[in-house]
């Protein structure tokens, strides 16, 4: 099971894993068409700034989830198979209830559609989108 | 075999069940509820009868769950008695159940005010699906609601009428709505955001009487106005469903005395979820924090400890997390500071062109509460600064900066962060 990882010592902070998060997660997957779609498609990890570092920050997955228990309409999962905590939009009714427990806060409320926004890992793809949009390799996907 | 008996079928028992069958497969578990059929997303009511969402996706478990964690659910089965010493229950229907172990997860009840011509065809309490489902069938023909109660459920349900386009009133006894988690500045906005889609809030007055000749006509108010309504929710709170643990001679106040195990005072027997009194770590004091997710943990940790286990169940919090209309609103432990409390401090940012509202309650150096209207991001890291009692000498002056998060506090957190390397 492979797991995210943040050299911090080698993030500067330019945001490029965030926009290349949106872009992955938006209807089109291009950065130009994803500005004018309907709705605009936000990043699922943040940069964060303390104390002269930076830290990205995105879902951690955990296996005791606090966002899956406080989780009031079985929106959000467990998928023990996966080891991914996964979200099912058709049941979510955007009561911000996961972002007031996600002891990280790796959860940002998506206003405009009602959803959560947490870090997928890009479970369509190879491997997560800003692994290679980071121009350091302060992203790391390995074994945990 | 060991003989597992939960009563109650709703988030703290469903929590109890699926820990039981982590570490124990073969044990009978027994679920017995006085509600119909498989458990559903209590909470979700309001949106059903807003219609944004769908009745088949109420419930909170697929109807297979019962069946796969090899479950023997009795619904619509009212326990009415419990012999302690037996360790066995007793139903309405004269049916009798033994135990080896038992949690008590009975939940807790809409309370119906005590208001002249309360008893008439289109008065409704706000609890379950089924109020929700009289509720609606009512709607036809209805043009103006009111709703008794400036309470979450009372707010919920009108939101929900509104959503129904009918005309809604809430009328509220105090001084401010949401009084039991905002402050008054906080209740200030949502109440904006609620007048601005239309719905009428009334401040400081209650309903003396419901007019009506058997069918709702008119609600009196103590100013004796009447305002002309074929439908009244009344939203006035809910009460622990202690009696049954109170007739068996277990410890109660407002609810069933848990202690850290989710033990009762009685062998073999625990409580979890809207029904329990818990220790609650903002107030430093016993209370009942009745929320879907506190009944999640608190069944969690009692079914691992009812299967063998020995959690430690660390205690709960007042909190809640909701929007109206757009304005998300976070409610973390203490909300106000009570007058002559002695040793905490409280700091707040306003932006109220744009309704937003931050604002932090300290005891010396721990947080022990926040309100968050507008902006409700990391809201999470600040129930955790209560949650785990972690001390904030470090980035006090920080707690209510924009940026403030988890990046900050990674030095004061017990766990070994493990994903910056």
């Amino acid at each position: 099971m492979k797991q995210l990882y943040y050299k911090i010592k080698k993030c500067l902070g330019c945001k490029s894993c965030e926009i290349v998060c949106a872009v992955a997660h938006s209807a089109s997957g291009d950065l130009f068409k994803a500005l004018k779609e309907e709705v605009l498609s936000l990043p699922r990890k943040k940069v964060s700034f303390a104390k002269g570092n930076n830290y990205p920050l995105s879902c951690r997955h955990c296996q005791e989830p606090k966002c899956v228990d406080a989780c009031m309409a079985a929106a959000l999962k467990y998928d023990t198979e996966k080891k991914l905590v996964v979200h099912d939009k058709t049941r979510c009714v955007g009561c911000w209830m996961c972002i007031m427990s996600c002891p990280y806060g790796a959860i940002w409320p998506d206003a405009k559609v009602k959803i959560p926004l947490r870090c997928d890992k890009c479970q369509d793809k190879e491997e997560p989108s800003c692994l290679k949009a980071c121009p350091t390799g302060a992203v790391a996907w390995e074994e945990v | 075999m060991k003989q597992y008996l939960i009563i109650g079928n709703s988030a703290a028992g469903i929590s109890a069940v699926e820990a039981i069958r982590k570490d124990d497969k073969s044990s009978k578990v027994t679920v017995v509820s006085d509600e119909e059929g498989q458990a559903y997303c209590r909470c979700l009511i309001s949106y059903y009868l807003a219609g944004d969402v769908r009745a088949d996706k109420i419930f909170y478990r697929p109807e297979s769950f019962y069946r796969e964690n090899n479950v023997q659910l009795f619904s619509n089965k009212r326990v009415t008695g419990i012999d302690v010493k037996k360790n066995l229950v007793t139903c309405a229907d004269n049916s009798q159940l033994n135990y080896d172990s038992l949690l008590i997860s009975t939940g807790a009840s809409a309370i119906v005010p005590d208001v002249k011509g309360i008893n008439q065809k289109g008065v409704f309490v706000f609890r379950t699906i089924n109020d929700a489902k009289g509720i609606e069938s009512s709607l036809p023909g209805v043009k103006t609601a009111c709703v008794l109660g400036g309470g979450l459920v009372g707010l919920k349900a009108a939101y929900a009428l509104r959503k129904r386009k009918l005309d809604v009133k809430i009328i509220v006894k105090s001084k401010q709505i949401l009084s039991q988690m905002l402050d008054n500045v906080a209740a200030g906005l949502v109440q904006k955001r609620l007048e601005s889609y239309g719905i009428e809030v009334i401040i400081g007055q209650d309903a003396a009487e419901i007019i009506g000749d058997g069918k709702v006509k008119a609600v009196k108010l103590t100013d004796n106005k009447e305002i002309q309504c074929s439908l009244v929710v009344a939203g006035r709170g809910v009460s622990p469903n202690i009696d049954l643990a109170k007739a068996a001679g277990i410890k109660v106040n407002k609810g069933i005395i848990a202690d850290s195990a989710l033990r009762t005072s009685a062998a073999n027997i625990f409580c979890a979820g809207d029904v329990s009194e818990t220790y609650d770590l903002a107030l430093g004091d016993f209370a009942v924090n009745a929320l879907w997710t506190m009944a999640v943990e608190q069944g969690k940790a009692s079914g691992m400890n009812m299967s063998g286990g020995k959690v430690d169940y660390p205690g709960s919090i007042g909190m809640n997390a909701t929007e109206f209309f757009s304005l998300p609103i976070v409610s973390l432990g203490i909300n106000k500071i009570k007058e002559g409390a002695q040793g905490y401090e409280q700091s707040q940012t306003l932006d109220a062109k744009n309704s937003i509202y931050k604002k932090i309650i300290l005891k010396g150096n721990f947080l022990v509460g926040a309100v968050l209207i507008g902006n409700i991001k990391n809201s999470g890291v600040l129930l955790r600064l209560i949650r785990e009692r972690i001390n904030v000498s470090l980035f006090k002056d920080e707690l209510l900066d924009e940026n403030f998060g988890f990046a900050r506090i990674i030095d004061s957190v017990k766990e070994r962060e493990r994903i910056y390397v």
